[in-house]
């Protein structure tokens, strides 16, 4: 215990900058209680993570692994049971760190009753923004998601999709430096998914940091620069994207311009290094693959996996 | 109606010399006593004590530090009209208007046959819109927060640098905003049913041969009687609570439109009231046992007086006569002749009493007020060198009331019967204000009473859901309707002494008859003052919710008396010490809260 405390305690870790680090978890630990105070369900066991700053960073599990639970402990929408949170530098409970922070909700959770323009203009005054920056940030913003033609419409009337990409620019209203998103993809159909996909990656590539969750395992692979993957409040796999992936002690070798005779002799001219070699390197899984993988061996034996992936 | 002493206290009377300004700093610390005490108990339970004292300081500390001085109006602003939105967008404001044109429905079956119909139809008005509009801030005040946690909204708004006072206080301001929508179009629609409903004509029916004096026609179920001056004008006789103005123009006789039923009189009332006996020897006034809590009696035909004493009243406010109402109630001894009423005489005398006006005799009209005038040029006594009484002329600010100080004597004429009567009984009328000033001032206090329902209504829904929101509104008023109680509980002595005390007594088994003795004086003397203050504390912890029969005002616009400035201030500075009160409950609430959980 003491140990830990210690851990909590010790002065913010950054690695080279402090302001490199958006979000820091320390054996951040979430139990729910009922009303009288007994224990109903441990969702998150003593997670440590950081989201560095331009990065997009994705949590990973199955249903009720406590993804959603870890990014409402970052928002301080619920306070932790053990450990702490710093989001750029301060508690989490901290309101001002708000100003600087775009969050889309599980589900778009906005006032039925407004419209798109009032809806922006609602959650603008929210930010404090003056009149005239706000006209011209809701203008973009609704360009943007392209809900020009419904901007006059209640959200009660809104498709699944619409409700979704209106959430996502009352996210953006603030202009805000991180960026999170709870299953962002949910809803949206094909051409709606590579748009936000699009998206999330132009907003990176702005400077903005990203913490996403989403069950699109593709999706992660598409986008995200690393991912946790949480199965039963309990942090599994950590790591880039690109070197979780690789399968270590394999070779694939893509080859063209083969004739059929030298197909025949191929295991020969390989060994002989004398064909022209396409592409040289180790497979890759896919997320799915990785993602069943992790799940069935946690279930078997729990605790952190061997980790296989660098930082 | 009564009025009490207590209306007529100036605003900084109340304030300082009657200790409102105390009470409310006794109950400020006791309650941020009690919520810092509470709040550290809840949080060792949840960190642990040192860890637990940390939060809480933090807490309080925050409220000073960043969450005062970062309030945005901007964002208040954006939940105020957002609440205003919702309202009107989900109907609400529809429900509202059916309602009204219900009630206006009920008003048709308003006692047509009323002695004071002007009374009855403002009673009616302001009765219903105040119960509409509470019942409404009730309802908006309680649901509006937890129906965003249960739609999850609120994590939107939480994740937004919104502050959770502006949270209290951007609901607070757009349900009250909604509820002065209300409050107005009622106020306007209930001043024309009024005035309209009230609103009647006569003909002149007859007149008598020296053209003197007529009959009026017979309509809202009422005729009047007049008698003309000899210019040719004058009024007709009060029935039902009003009358009409009679001019004669060439040969026609015009009866014009009721006045003085809707009136705002600013009585001017006496500083005291003080009695003497049938001997003529000084005493309390005599108590006849039937509710005689608020009246004194003086008997007849003896030298029992009742003696109001008046100063400052100021000659500028009357111009050639002085009115004044009288209420006075008789006590029978003996039943007599039933028809006749009990009579007695007035006399109005300087305060060194050498000079005095005639006696003018009166009858009693039971449970109605009598409405009486002296002129100001009239006839008197003036006490010569010798003491003698010599009847003369008077002017009544010269030489009865020099410096506005003055005397009423009343006396009762019927031997073995009691006239009743309290400080109150009797005012000077100088000219009425406006009443629909009066009124309007009658609905700001309705507001004041709907301001504080929603104040307390945002505050429970904080940490309760709604329909347990509603039920601890309610069980705050209702709690407030009988906090005389709690006052009476400690107001009286007890035997044994207070809480301190009686901790001593009960280990040591020292009964309550015998003095304390702990052979320590400043000891002893410490634990009484102790005492002292906890039983303060306790007996202003009453006030902590509000007391809405005292608030209502709504007989002051129905009785046609001037609703006094220093009593609405009063109101006021009440109302806003509830709105700090529960935004700092709120406050805490609202930062202690986990919003998903
Ligand atoms: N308010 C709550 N009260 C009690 N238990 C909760 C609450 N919210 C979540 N849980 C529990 O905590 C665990 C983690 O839930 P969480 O919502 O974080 O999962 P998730 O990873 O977001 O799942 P999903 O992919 O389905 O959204 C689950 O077992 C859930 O039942
Ligand atoms: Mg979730």
């Amino acid at each position: 215990m003491a140990t830990s405390l210690d851990q909590e305690n010790r002065p913010l870790a950054h690695d080279s900058d402090p302001t490199q680090t958006i979000v820091e978890t320390r054996n951040l630990g979430k139990v729910y209680r009922d009303f009288w105070g007994r224990k109903k369900v441990q969702a998150l066991k003593s997670l440590d993570l950081e989201v560095r700053r331009g990065e997009i960073f994705g949590l990973l599990g199955p249903n009720g692994s406590g993804k959603s639970t870890t990014i409402k402990l970052m928002l301080g929408l619920l306070f932790p049971t053990q450990g702490r949170v710093f989001v750029f530098g301060k508690e989490a409970t901290d309101v001002s760190k708000n100003e600087r922070i775009g969050y889309l909700p599980e589900e778009s959770y906005l006032y039925k009753f407004l419209n798109a323009e009032e809806t922006l203009d609602f959650y603008g005054r929210l930010f404090d923004i003056p009149a005239d920056v706000r006209r011209q940030r809701i203008e973009s913003l609704i360009k943007m998601v392209k809900l020009e033609h419904a901007r006059r419409r209640q959200l009660k009337e809104y498709s699944k999709g619409m409700t979704r990409r209106i959430g996502l620019a009352q996210a953006l209203i603030n202009e805000p430096e991180f960026l999170v998103l709870d299953e962002p993809t949910t809803g949206l159909d094909p051409l709606g998914t590579r748009d936000m996909k699009d998206l999330i990656l132009r907003l990176r590539d702005e400077g903005k940091t990203i913490l996403m969750c989403s069950h699109q395992l593709a999706d992660v692979q598409d986008v995200c620069d690393r991912v946790a993957i949480l199965h039963q409040g309990e942090l599994k796999e950590l790591g880039r994207v690109d070197s979780l992936l690789k399968i270590q002690d394999l070779t694939e070798i893509h080859a063209s311009g083969l004739t059929d005779e030298a197909k025949n002799q191929i295991r020969e001219i390989i060994e002989k290094s004398g064909g022209k070699l396409d592409r040289m390197d180790n497979p890759t899984t896919t997320m799915e693959d990785l993602f069943l993988e992790i799940v069935k061996e946690s279930e078997q034996r729990p605790g952190r996996r061997g980790g296989r992936g660098g930082n | 109606m009564r009025l009490n002493p207590d209306h007529f206290w100036t605003y900084s009377e109340w304030l300082f010399e009657k200790n409102a300004l105390r009470d409310g700093a006794i109950l400020s610390v006791t309650l941020a006593l009690l919520g810092f005490i509470i709040g550290y108990i809840v949080s060792v339970f949840k960190y642990g004590p040192s860890e637990g004292f940390l939060r809480v300081s933090q807490i309080i500390g925050q409220l000073f530090t960043v969450d005062l001085p970062k309030l945005s109006f901007r964002r208040i602003y954006a939940m105020a009209k957002l609440a205003v939105k919702e309202s009107i967008r989900k109907k609400i404001l529809v429900l509202i208007g059916i309602f009204i044109v219900a009630m206006m429905f009920a008003g048709w079956y308003l006692d047509p046959d009323a002695d004071s119909p002007a009374r009855l139809y403002l009673v009616f008005v302001l009765t219903a819109t105040n119960y509409l509009v509470i019942l409404l801030g009730l309802f908006i005040s309680c649901f509006s927060i937890p129906a965003d946690i249960k739609s999850r909204t609120i994590y939107t708004i939480t994740t937004k640098p919104v502050r959770p006072l502006e949270l209290f206080l951007g609901r607070v301001l757009g349900f009250t905003a909604i509820g002065t929508l209300v409050l107005a179009t009622m106020g306007l629609l209930s001043y024309v049913f009024v005035v309209r409903g009230l609103d009647h004509n006569h003909e002149l029916v007859s007149m008598d041969p020296t053209e003197k004096s007529g009959e009026s026609s017979y309509n809202n179920r009422h005729r009047h009687t007049f008698t003309l001056n000899s210019e040719g004008r004058g009024t007709t006789n009060e029935v039902k609570g009003h009358r009409h103005i009679v001019t004669k123009v060439g040969d026609k006789v015009v009866i014009g439109s009721p006045i003085d039923d809707l009136t705002a009189r600013i009585p001017i009332y006496a500083k005291s009231l003080e009695f003497t006996g049938r001997d003529g020897e000084k005493n309390e006034g005599y108590n006849v046992g039937y509710m005689s809590e608020y009246q004194k009696y003086i008997e007849g035909d003896s030298l029992s007086r009742a003696v109001w004493r008046f100063e400052g009243v100021q000659p500028t406010l009357f111009r050639d006569v002085i009115l004044y109402d009288l209420t006075i109630s008789a006590f029978r001894t003996y039943k007599g002749d039933i028809v006749t009423p009990v009579g007695g005489l007035i006399h109005f005398r300087s305060t060194d009493g050498k000079v005095k006006s005639e006696d003018e005799p009166f009858k009693v009209k039971e449970f109605q007020v009598d409405r009486r005038s002296v002129r100001t040029k009239l006839k008197g006594f003036k006490q010569d060198a010798t003491g003698k009484d010599i009847a003369t002329d008077l002017d009544f600010f010269q030489d009865i009331a020099p410096n506005g100080s003055f005397e009423v004597v009343v006396r009762c004429q019927d031997r073995g019967q009691y006239l009743g009567m309290a400080a109150a009984d009797i005012y000077l009328r100088p000219a009425d204000l406006q009443f629909w000033w009066n009124f309007v001032k009658g609905y700001i206090s309705i507001w004041l009473q709907m301001f504080i329902v929603i104040c307390f209504g945002v505050m429970f829904s904080t940490f309760l859901s709604g329909p347990v929101a509603i039920i601890a509104t309610v069980a705050a008023l209702v709690l407030g309707f009988f906090g005389f109680f709690v006052d009476n509980l400690v107001t009286t002595t007890s035997k044994g002494g207070g809480p301190i005390e009686s901790l001593i007594r009960l280990p040591t088994q020292m009964g309550s008859q015998i003095e304390m003795e702990l052979g320590n004086e400043t000891l002893q003397n410490a634990i009484a003052s102790a005492d002292r203050g906890i039983l303060l504390a306790v007996s202003q912890l009453k006030n902590a919710v509000p007391n809405f029969s005292q608030l209502d005002t709504s007989n002051f616009v129905a009785y046609g008396y001037n609703l006094f400035g220093g009593l609405l201030a009063r109101h006021l500075t009440i109302a806003f010490g509830y709105f700090v009160l529960t935004a700092l409950v709120s406050y805490f609430f609202l930062k202690t809260r986990e919003m998903a959980a």
